[in-house]
């Protein structure tokens, strides 16, 4: 009888460690974890049309280049849509504004973190921090 | 000496001696767990070495460690000896202690709960090495953070591993503990 009560305390006891070692496991990874729903790298893209309105974007991404990252920002309302080339992607229209170099000399150039663009959005890599900007510019 | 302390001294000390049927039985411990281990191996983190390992241990006692010894030096043998077997040869040993510990226990549920911790905790118990990577790597600071690192990465693993045990060993515990007890 005895050894039949220790026991019971003994499965008890264990249970109650059991649900506490859970927990401690639970709350370990829960705060401690990796989180996985965010990009990791911040980034913003503005951008600057025909009337020098300006619209930012933010977006956390693991976009290697560019044309990801702008294909991405979709979620967060920018449009962008273009002609392919040998270079990639020529982007023609941004947010509905388009620039046709063939009619009004119009074009929209990428600067990167305030500097021209010297790469196309397919080959432009994206980098923590980063800061694009689309800007309609007339040649 | 303490008269107490003397008996547990000697009763720790005897015992060891190996017969022929120990070496007929310990090698059958090390060819089911081996075996069982293969066949699982699709299945990450569901296993029967700590079932077996359990088992053999209430059923051979303190020998048992014998079969785990040999059943570490085959994995080390045939995976390469690499980080998680420096973390094998304290970790299958300490689980033979325990059950030792608590082996007059006839419970399935409680054997299922021991097993189960046992999964569950078995990160944590398998990050110990990382600590002394680390600090060989940057300091004591470093290789606690490395361990913590890899404990807290492998923790959705150590659910299943410590749900798993817990399962096998309630379905488990009494038919095979009927048959080792007809053995003996």
């Amino acid at each position: 009888m005895e050894t039949k009560k220790t026991s019971n305390k003994k499965v008890v006891l264990g249970l109650i460690a059991l649900v506490a070692v859970i927990a401690v496991l639970g709350i370990a990874y829960a705060v401690f974890g990796p989180k996985t729903t965010e990009g990791a790298k911040a980034i913003t893209i503005e951008v600057i049309d025909n009337e020098q309105k300006s619209e930012v974007y933010e977006l956390n991404t693991d976009a290697e280049y560019l044309r990801q990252a702008l294909e991405e920002a979709k979620a967060v309302g920018l449009t962008v849509t273009g002609t392919e080339s040998e270079y990639g992607l020529t982007i023609i229209t941004v947010n509905g504004v388009t620039a046709d170099f063939n009619v009004d000399s119009a074009y929209w150039s990428i600067t990167v973190n305030g500097e021209y663009g010297m790469l196309g959005a397919d080959s432009q890599p994206v980098t923590d921090g980063d800061e694009f900007q689309l800007v309609y510019t007339v040649y | 000496m303490d008269t107490g302390l003397k008996m547990k001294k000697r009763q720790f000390f005897a015992g060891w001696e190996v017969t022929p049927k120990d070496i007929a039985l310990i090698g059958m411990m090390i060819a089911v767990i081996e075996v069982c281990k293969r066949a699982l191996d699709f299945l990450p983190n569901v296993e029967l070495v700590t079932f077996w390992v359990i088992m053999f241990t209430l059923f051979l006692g303190k020998k048992a460690v014998y079969g785990v010894i040999g059943f570490v030096l085959i994995e080390g043998l045939v995976f390469g000896f690499h980080v998680w077997w420096i973390m094998y040869l304290y970790i299958w040993p300490a689980l033979v202690v325990i059950t030792l510990i608590f082996r007059k226990n006839e419970s399935a549920l409680f054997w299922a709960i021991i097993s189960g911790l046992f999964g569950f905790l078995f990160g944590a118990a398998g990050s110990i090495p990382y600590i002394f990577i680390g600090t060989m790597d940057g300091g004591l600071g470093n290789g606690f953070y490395t361990a913590f690192s890899w404990w807290i990465t492998g923790i959705p693993w150590d659910f299943i591993h410590g749900i798993a045990n817990f399962v096998i060993m309630l379905v488990l515990y009494m038919p095979i503990r009927k048959v080792m007890k007809m053995m003996q």
